[in-house]
């Protein structure tokens, strides 16, 4: 009994052949809805090894070769068959049309931040008066805390340092010191060069934080929910 | 996860260098998520398998689908 | 995006800044699955914390979305007025419960695996 391996989710049709998958077996394209989703069958799921991770990785890679927005779907997902995936992709349909057009055209840096410790940002302007009731401050001084844990200096430093390059950014605070904080970078297609180089003057800036680039991705982190 | 496919995943990370442990964070602790799953024990026994069949998501996202449904329904 | 090694910027990783990065994705995708036992000693406390990770995994999950539609404009002001008051009793009755069980924040975080957890 075969079940169906995915692979990506693709913003319109590939420009090419899509070749192989994993186990070798042809891939097709699998329309649900508005959704194109990359698949082939295979007859149990991949074994966990550093080839397979890399055979995955590789096959998203030449898809986003072929088409404008890719977006790479986890490792190791399995569905029994066609009208199953549908039913799956359904409920989460509008997040995921919205982060096809996100990363349409771009490519993802991943920026991984280590050290003792990350330097709380500058401090937030006061609660605001304007809003009427205290549930609504409420809400607006959960998100400004939500915010402040989710920066600090550093990352306010590389975000200045990188302007215009970032197109959109998801951060993951760690709590395994050294490694502090991952943030992914979203960049247009081509500007990874610009991006590293950027990076490398403002490097000087992060005190004792040391931060590491590598990349292109295809964008992993932009799926929606992917960091939750 | 099974116990020998995490094992597996283990031994993968026991030895993998830097550049294989950024592709574990892509493939694996990113990108689109289908279905979740589960395993919840009691007093160290695996007991339940929750299969997520529709991954927890926004419900002002789905009322669009939802009325396209009744609307499909009423025709 | 040509199939490449990945670059890096700078010196290779240092070994601990490795190790913590090994560490910190061992316990997102290859961690055990969660498992709830009662202490027998305390049982009372047990079900406290099962209950209290529970509702504050949720109360975490509705001020997520709260704060979306919040910025979104998606909101009227009563609405943000009401999940906002709501939310804030529920944060101070979470506490307050936990607080007579002898429990912490950090005693109550829900890790669900490759799911994610919830901050």
């Amino acid at each position: 009994m075969s079940r169906l391996y995915l692979y990506a989710l693709l913003g319109g049709p590939p420009s090419g052949p899509l070749g192989a998958g994993l186990a070798g077996e042809p891939l097709r394209l699998v329309r649900c809805g508005d959704l194109l989703a990359v698949a082939g069958d295979v007859p149990k799921a991949p074994s966990i090894d550093a080839a397979s991770l890399r055979a995955h990785d590789a096959t998203v890679r030449r898809l986003a070769e072929m088409v404008e927005a890719v977006l790479p779907i986890r490792f190791c997902t399995l569905v029994d068959d066609e009208s199953a995936l549908a039913g799956l992709l359904e409920p989460q349909r509008a997040g995921l049309g919205e982060a096809l057009a996100l990363v349409a055209g771009r490519e993802q840096m991943t920026l991984r931040l280590y050290g003792e410790g990350l330097h709380d940002d500058a401090p937030l302007p006061d609660a605001e008066p304007s809003l009427p009731g205290p549930g609504a401050r409420y809400l607006a001084a959960r998100r400004r805390e939500r915010r402040r844990a989710h920066g600090s200096r550093e990352m306010a430093a590389l975000r200045r340092g990188l302007g215009a390059l970032i197109v959109d950014e998801r951060v993951e605070r760690h709590d395994m010191p050294p490694l502090l904080a991952s943030l992914y970078h979203l960049i247009e297609r081509g500007a990874s060069a610009r991006y590293l180089s950027a990076l490398e003057t403002i490097a000087g800036e992060l005190g004792a934080v040391r931060a590491r680039a590598t990349g292109p991705w295809p964008p992993y982190a932009f799926a929606p929910g992917a960091i939750p | 996860m099974k116990p020998k496919a995490r094992r597996r995943l283990r031994n993968v990370l026991d030895e993998a260098d830097a550049s294989l442990l950024d592709l574990v964070d892509h493939v694996l602790n990113k990108g689109v998520v289908i279905e979740g799953e589960v395993l919840l024990g009691l007093a160290n026994v695996d007991l339940v398998y929750l299969r997520l069949a529709a991954v927890l998501c926004a419900a002002d996202r789905l009322e669009r689908t939802n009325e396209s449904r009744r609307r499909r329904a009423r025709s | 995006m040509k199939p490449r090694r990945t670059r890096r910027a700078g010196v290779a990783l240092r070994v601990r800044e490795l190790d913590a990065l090994r560490t910190e994705l061992e316990r997102r995708v290859a961690a055990e699955t969660p498992r709830w036992n009662a202490d027998p000693e305390d049982v009372q406390r047990s079900v406290a914390k099962l209950v209290l990770t529970l509702v504050d995994f949720l109360r975490k999950l509705f001020e997520k979305q709260a704060i979306r539609r919040m910025e979104a404009g998606t909101l009227t002001p009563k609405e943000t007025e009401a999940l906002g008051l709501a939310l804030m009793r529920l944060e101070e009755t979470i506490r307050d419960l936990a607080r007579r069980f002898d429990l912490a924040p950090e005693d109550l975080k829900l890790d669900l695996g490759p799911l994610g957890r919830l901050s």
